[in-house]
């Protein structure tokens, strides 16, 4: 990640982060991704101690209160360094975050990869719809016999949507997998870079599906969440 | 950022909400989903001689999303299988007043009217082939 010049002095550029002649602060490339920017291998089961252990060591590198006594264009730096460590540590701790970026990075844009909708799903979820309203329109003091069983009818759904949920991510899990035996394997093979395809594809389809669900769950927990007291199962 | 009035509008009194039966064959029946929001649209067409008589939508999803496919079902409604072939997603970007990161929810909508124009033309395709059949297998 070194550039090839300082910004400041427009010596050639020893150091990694600072410049070799002046000392100046430099920046990190806009350019650069997350995990190069966190000294990490473009694998989706990430060392998660490394990364912290580099997001901290960088950000105390960078921190905006080192470079409070400097010239604007060092805080300038400073402050525009933190905000790429931040953004990169935030998206690559959380593993649902980054496979997206991942997908993203290799394939250029999710919308690039077509994956067909899951019917069955939206019938679903459409179907739920119903009830779900027709439980938010009785109220919370209604005791009929119709409240109680559309409750008990949510809850069974928001159950086996839970476990659907799971299912999807332990499958984008085993994906996590397959790519990371691939990255491993050369780059200008077609076999690899096809099967690397597909496992894009796959995860992306994944995704797309987890969303549908998260957003269904998240809706039958705010319905019938914590009213139930015993809550999850 | 604020929603138009008419995207309120069409949020508090949406206009033909409900569904028709799918297996109808006057019934054309679209449902698409937008990956990056989880937003799902079912829209449906009852379809009279070649014109859309009725139409009908349920919508899981954002206030935008329900206006989209509300506005989408007042459109559709007197139109020709044809004429609704033509309505974009940019007409209704308009008619709403929607932000620009609430346009996929225009385009979710398009998608949906394409969805239920094709499987309309689909079974009505099927249709004809088993009448013209039965024809001849009578003549």
């Amino acid at each position: 990640m070194a550039r090839s010049m300082c910004w400041h002095c427009q010596s050639e550029m020893s150091g990694e982060y600072f410049c070799g002649r002046c000392v100046k602060v430099q920046p990190l490339s806009k350019e650069l991704d997350y995990f190069t920017c966190m000294n990490l291998p473009r694998l989706l089961h990430v060392d998660e101690q490394a990364l912290e252990r580099t997001f901290y060591a960088l950000s105390r590198t960078f921190h905006p209160d080192y470079f409070a006594t400097k010239d604007e264009s060092q805080q300038r730096i400073s402050l525009g360094n933190t905000a790429l460590l931040n953004a990169a540590y935030r998206m690559l701790k959380d593993p649902i975050q980054r496979a997206e970026y991942l997908i993203r990075l290799e394939a250029g844009s999710a919308k690039d990869i077509r994956t067909s909708p899951p019917a069955d799903l939206f019938d679903e979820i459409l179907e739920l719809q119903d009830d779900l309203e027709e439980f938010r329109a009785l109220s919370a003091e209604d005791s009929s016999a119709r409240r109680q069983t559309l409750q008990e009818k949510l809850e069974a759904s928001r159950r086996s949507l839970e476990a659907r949920k799971a299912d999807v991510e332990s499958r984008l899990f085993d994906q996590f997998d397959k790519w990371d035996v691939l990255h491993a394997q050369t780059h200008d093979d077609p076999a690899t870079q096809a099967a690397k395809d597909a496992v894009l594809k796959t995860m992306q389809a994944l995704l797309s599906n987890r969303t549908y669900v998260t957003n269904v769950v998240n809706d039958l927990v705010a319905a019938v969440g914590e009213r139930t007291g015993s809550g999850r199962t | 950022m604020a929603y138009s009035d008419k995207v309120i509008d069409h949020y508090n009194n949406p206009r033909n909400i409900g569904s028709f039966k799918k297996e109808d064959e006057d019934v054309g029946t679209g449902i698409v989903g937008a990956p990056e929001c989880g937003d799902v649209m079912k829209l449906q067409i009852k379809v009279e001689q070649d014109t859309i008589v009725d139409a009908k939508f349920k919508t899981f999803g954002c206030g935008s999303a329900i206006a989209s496919s509300s506005l989408a079902t007042e459109w559709l409604k007197g139109k020709t299988v044809e004429e609704a072939g033509e309505i974009k997603n940019t007409d209704i970007v308009q008619e709403l007043n929607l932000p620009p990161v609430k346009i996929h929810c225009s385009v979710l909508a398009e998608d949906a009217i394409k969805a239920a124009l094709n499987d309309y033309k689909k079974k009505a395709d099927a249709e004809t082939r088993t009448e013209t059949t039965t024809a001849s297998a009578g003549a």
